[in-house]
């Protein structure tokens, strides 16, 4: 993996910026939830407080403490904001609530509820009966021979009145009074102020009644009745001392506590029943924010507090539930988040008990939506998001940018070093970005000064060769002059083989330090060359001549063209890359091979092939071939070779501008070297 | 008279080495290991013949600096370089000085006996009437083999002693190659291959001083060089 992509995968560890500011704004959101709980939690207690201070104001009857029960008939009354239309359908109640079912024990199913709106009270009751039983006409409360809904309510100072509806057919009605006659049997006369509609349906009848607020006390008792005696449900006041009670709103406690509350908030007085005794404010106040704020809420998604585990809020709309309330009717405070009934929405619910006398009486319960907090947090972190992308971004182009460059440093670095050494063995000492202060200034300083020993070594290796000729000189000299004296002495036919033999020794010894101080003696006649404009064609076929003289096992061809072939150079240097690319065909040519010797003018230069016979050159090879002190042969034989021959052909042909080059013929049977050298 | 040789060399065993062959042809034989006393015992009584090694003890020019210095003492004494050095320069170097020859060590005793004797022999032929007998002539060239000594049209050439066998060789027989080896066999010289054909030029230059339009000596490359007339 290069070093732009290690960098660049090192930058996005800053991706873990924008993760801490989602860790950050979710420790923002719980921390915020519980200042909102506290504070709501002090707002609810305030109000509790207050309330408990004015129990008249709260409480219909403040020393009322008496429990709910359905199955005694208790009903509660819902509050209606407008007045129904008396028509059979509670519809137009506004109440979300199902009617409640009339205690029964013959399967007479009727249902009933209740509304208040200050003046009437309003009774809905639903009869389940396909067969209608017709009211005849002669109304009298004895005859009960027809479908009949009674009705007996206690009033404020305690008397009691007793109703009954039933109609011949369907239509308004008014409510009929039973009044006792004076031979003890009851009259019914007509209620005029009790007003009812009877609805006919196809599972039974409706009744909507409408009854004044002065006819109602706290206790009533319905009794629904088949015409033909086939049940009935609900009690009457005979049978039932305790009837059921009403539990009435406070009247005028919906402004009291809108008095109290805050846009966004609810607030609702409960009593021990947990029946709402006033409601104020709505929880779903205008929040501030760009409408656009949802687009961007989408990390919501990976970031969200977790809320499926808070319970659902009830949906019973007179009455209240939950952890609250139960707490605070119990005499705690307490706060909760829930999810609103049938939505996902989330609502901070606060309840607080209101204590009259040491002893609680009801509760006061606030609601305030979630969505604030979620708005808000989500505000801060948009932005937070929107800033660490933004450096994250910024820290990754800047990585990558200045990833990019430590890798072109390093890169430069890398081409020096790998062409510090060119291929004729000079050492190029200087190497790029060694001015930096960094490690890669200091790498490039460390090979600096390798390379520097490197040449320092290199130099004496090559000057090697020449020191020694220069320094086993004398001492060879020593010993041939010691053999020639001891031969002028006289020798014996016995001692002078070995005379012979040790100067055939030194014989060797000689062309060995010839050998070796070769390409010291070329450099140096390089250095000396007189260049002359000369004929290179009459060069050639001279030489040609001279070394099949030289070669008489060689069999050498020479190809040229017709015309003189005039080249600005030295010949005897000429002369001398000749030998030695003859020389070399020579020794790797076989017996019977051919070397071909041509030359050839070609674009702007002339083209002089030795080809030979023989083995090819091994492919890693032909780079190298030319380089000073490298040999590769596999046979041995008496001449000293020092891998200087062809070494010295590349100097005298770069000498002249050209250059030599070593390929495979293309049959592979042999060898081409092909030495290039410029045109006048 | 025994003639007199002085050989200058720092290295004692190629110093006895040399004077004890030249003893053994009849020479009488001065060493000397520096320039110092060299040129002390110089001053006091020259010897016939100098052979002196260029690099001197921790002189590594001290063989120059004599040859001049001796020189000086006397125009005639003839002079042989004989060094380890075989650059093309310190041959230069040396025959520029005043030196007559300039011998590798790589030759052999045998071989500089052979230039000693030769060189006695020219200063000897200078001293004697000549003998037109042993002149070769070729167009402009007079070769006097017996002292030595070269003219192109009657002007005198100074050539060092392999050069005047070199050029000996060449014009006895005219248009026949001589490779490098014929040359040195004729020289009693081992030299290398660059030598013989520096050795060439310097000779084709001392002729075009004379004679701009001097190309007697014509190279075959590959082979040697041969006289052109």
């Amino acid at each position: 993996m290069s070093i732009r992509l290690q960098l660049l995968m090192v930058a996005l560890t800053t991706l873990v910026l924008p993760w801490a500011g989602c860790q950050y704004a979710r420790e923002l959101e719980t921390a915020l939830r519980d200042s909102q709980e506290q504070s709501l939690l002090a707002s609810a207690g305030t109000m509790a407080n207050a309330l408990s201070a004015q129990p008249q104001r709260v409480f219909r009857d403040p020393d009322d403490t008496a429990a709910f029960s359905a199955a005694r008939g208790d009903l509660y009354v819902y509050p209606l904001h407008s007045q129904p239309l008396l028509d059979g359908y509670r519809e137009d109640w506004g109440v979300a609530a199902d009617p409640t079912p009339l205690p029964t024990t013959t399967g007479y199913a009727a249902r009933v509820q209740a509304g208040a709106d200050g003046r009437y009270l309003y009774l809905y009751i639903e009869v389940d009966d396909t067969h209608f039983d017709a009211e005849p006409g002669d109304v009298h409360p004895e005859h009960d021979r027809f479908d009949r809904i009674d009705l007996t309510m206690q009033r404020q100072d305690g008397t009691r009145g007793s109703y009954f509806f039933a109609t011949g057919a369907q239509g308004p009605i008014a409510a009929q009074r039973i009044v006792h006659g004076g031979n003890d049997r009851d009259e019914a006369t007509e209620e005029p102020r009790i007003q009812a509609y009877w609805l006919q349906t196809s599972a039974g009848y409706h009744v909507e009644a409408r009854i004044p607020s002065s006819f109602v006390g706290s206790r009533l008792w319905i009794e629904a009745q088949d015409g033909r005696g086939n049940g009935k449900a609900g009690a009457d006041s005979i049978d039932t001392p305790d009837g059921g009670r009403l539990f009435f709103t406070t009247e005028g406690l919906n402004g009291l506590l809108g008095t109290f509350i805050r846009g966004g908030t609810r607030a609702t007085v409960i009593d021990t029943n947990a029946l709402k005794l006033g409601v104020a404010g709505n929880v779903s106040a205008d929040l501030p924010g760009d409408p656009d704020e949802k687009a961007e809420s989408w990390y919501r998604y990976f970031m969200a507090v977790d809320t499926s585990s808070f319970p659902q809020q009830s949906s019973e709309p007179g009455r209240l539930a939950g952890n609250s309330v139960t707490a605070a009717l119990a005499g705690q405070p307490h706060a909760e988040w829930v999810r609103g009934p049938g939505t996902q929405e989330l609502l901070l619910t606060a309840a607080a008990p209101i204590m009259i006398d040491g002893r609680t009486r009801g509760a006061v319960f606030l609601e305030q939506a979630g969505d604030q907090l979620l708005v808000l947090r989500d505000r801060a972190v948009s932005r937070l998001f929107n800033f660490t992308l933004l450096a994250t971004a910024a820290s990754v182009i800047v990585m990558f940018g200045f990833a990019t460059w430590i890798s072109l440093r390093i890169g430069r670095l890398r081409d020096a070093a790998e062409s510090a050494v060119s291929s004729d063995g000079k050492i190029r000492l200087d190497m790029p970005e060694s001015a930096g202060t960094d490690e890669i200034g200091a790498l490039s300083r460390g090979f600096e000064r390798l390379l520097a020993r490197l040449n320092e070594h290199t130099q004496y290796l090559r000057t090697l060769g020449g020191k020694l000729s220069h320094e086993l000189r004398t001492p060879l000299t020593i010993v041939r002059s010691s053999l020639d004296n001891l031969e002028s002495e006289g020798l014996r036919d016995d001692q002078r083989h070995y005379v012979t033999r040790a100067r055939d020794g030194t014989q060797r010894l000689q062309s060995i330090l010839s050998a070796l101080g070769a390409a010291a003696r070329v450099e140096e006649s390089i250095k000396q060359a007189e260049v002359v404009n000369f004929d290179l064609r009459e060069l050639l076929s001279s030489a040609i001549a001279a070394y099949r003289d030289g070669f008489p096992q060689a069999h050498i061809a020479l190809e040229t063209p017709p015309d003189p072939c005039f080249i600005r150079g030295a010949p005897d240097l000429l002369v001398q890359l000749l030998d030695k690319l003859i020389e070399n065909a020579v020794d790797f040519c076989p017996a019977a091979g051919v070397i071909t010797v041509r030359l050839e003018r070609t674009m702007g230069n002339y083209a002089l092939q030795v080809q030979n016979d023989g083995p090819p050159i091994p492919l890693a090879l032909h780079g190298r071939l030319f380089e000073s002190l490298f040999e590769q042969r596999q046979d041995r034989d008496d001449k000293p070779h020092f891998g200087l021959g062809l070494y010295i052909v590349r100097l005298v042909a770069e000498f002249h501008g050209g250059t030599a080059v070593a390929d495979n013929r293309a049959d592979g049977g042999g060898a081409i070297f092909t030495v290039t050298l410029p045109l006048i | 008279m025994k003639k007199s040789i002085a050989i200058v060399e720092d290295e004692p065993a190629l110093r006895e080495n040399y004077a004890a062959a030249l003893a053994r042809h009849g020479y009488t034989i001065k060493t000397y290991a520096n320039r110092k006393t060299a040129m002390q015992a110089f001053s006091a009584h020259l010897p016939d013949l100098a052979i002196i090694d260029i690099s001197l003890e921790d002189e590594a020019e001290g063989g120059f600096d004599l040859c001049r210095d001796l020189r000086a003492l006397s125009a005639e004494l003839p002079i042989i370089f004989l060094t380890a050095r075989d650059s093309e320069l310190d041959a230069v170097s040396g025959l520029r000085l005043g030196a007559d020859d300039f011998l590798t060590k790589d030759v052999s005793l045998p071989h500089l006996a052979a230039r000693v004797a030769a060189l006695f022999r020219r200063i000897d032929a200078l001293r004697r009437p000549g003998n037109a007998a042993e002149v070769v002539r070729r167009g402009a060239l007079s070769i006097d083999a017996e002292r030595m000594q070269t003219t192109w049209n009657g002007t005198p050439v100074t050539l060092s002693l392999t050069e005047f066998w070199i050029v000996h060789a060449l014009a006895r027989n005219p248009g026949h190659v001589k490779n490098r080896q014929q040359l040195m066999d004729a020289a009693n010289v081992v030299l290398d291959d660059n030598t013989i054909t520096s050795h060439v030029k310097r000779m084709r230059r001392k002729f075009q001083q004379i004679d701009p339009a001097f190309d007697a000596i014509q190279t075959v490359y590959g082979m040697g060089y041969r006289w052109v007339e």
